[in-house]
């Protein structure tokens, strides 16, 4: 067991089997590799992605599907090489990454779903330029 | 914008500067997919666009969260499920794959 010190969330105790790994981080954050999911009651539906070598480094991110019900992932080959193999269907999570302000509405990220195997605790966030989502799709959630 | 029609094996140059030549080349057309390759002095950088709007999204994104903003998120989000009738999630869903 580890604690994680972040600034905006506190306290993280977690176990060195619950980081994900993202092999090439983030668009912006290329060195940032390892991040955990953290979902708490008080702050639900809401999961954190926590960078673990940068403990200020934190987003705000929504599932997908509650953002948008019919969002259609739609893996590709390469897709799957950059999550280390074909993933199966029940271990998938998708979370758009969510920016928030006080002179503007909250947008999710759904142009650039973060997109976790939570078998094989890898991640990568995937570019979806043809599901003709926005990088910056206005919140509320629809009704779900 | 400069618009120039091209077939599959042709190419354009763009002189980017003093010695900074980049050749774009159509390799392949395939339906609504066109394969380019790229010849540049690897002091280039060449992205998808898609990569430069989601580093721009992540950078704000990142600057974004602070006690307050999450607290302020969260009320909307309860306030808009509470008015249609759902309750909040406490698991997120799996997405279709």
């Amino acid at each position: 067991m580890a604690v994680l010190e972040s600034p905006r969330l506190g306290p993280i105790v977690f176990d060195s089997e619950q980081v994900i790994r993202f092999p090439a981080g983030l668009p912006a954050f290329e060195d940032e590799t390892e991040f955990l999911l953290v979902a708490r009651e008080a702050t639900a539906p809401v999961v954190f992605l926590q960078s673990v070598l940068r403990p200020e480094l934190a987003f705000i991110t929504l599932p997908v599907t509650a953002v948008a019900p019919d969002y259609n992932l739609g893996l590709s080959p390469e897709d799957h090489r950059q999550l280390g193999g074909e993933p199966d269907a029940g271990s998938l999570l998708a979370l758009a990454i969510v920016t928030v302000g006080p002179e503007r509405r909250p947008t999710a990220n759904l142009l650039a779903p973060v997109v976790i195997d939570l078998a094989r605790r890898r991640g990568a966030q995937l570019l979806r330029p043809a599901s003709g989502y926005s990088h910056a799709h206005e919140l509320p959630l629809p009704c779900s | 914008m400069l618009v120039i029609r091209r077939r599959p094996g042709e190419s354009v140059i763009i002189e980017a500067g003093p010695g900074v030549r980049i050749q774009l080349q159509v390799m392949e057309v395939q339906g609504a997919r066109v394969k380019l390759g790229f010849a540049a002095p690897a002091s280039v950088l060449i992205l998808r666009q898609e990569i430069l709007v989601a580093a721009e999204q992540n950078r704000a994104a990142a600057e974004s969260v602070t006690a307050s903003s999450v607290a302020a998120l969260l009320d909307q989000l309860r306030g808009w499920q509470r008015g249609m009738g759902a309750g909040a999630e406490a698991q997120p869903r799996k997405p279709k794959a």
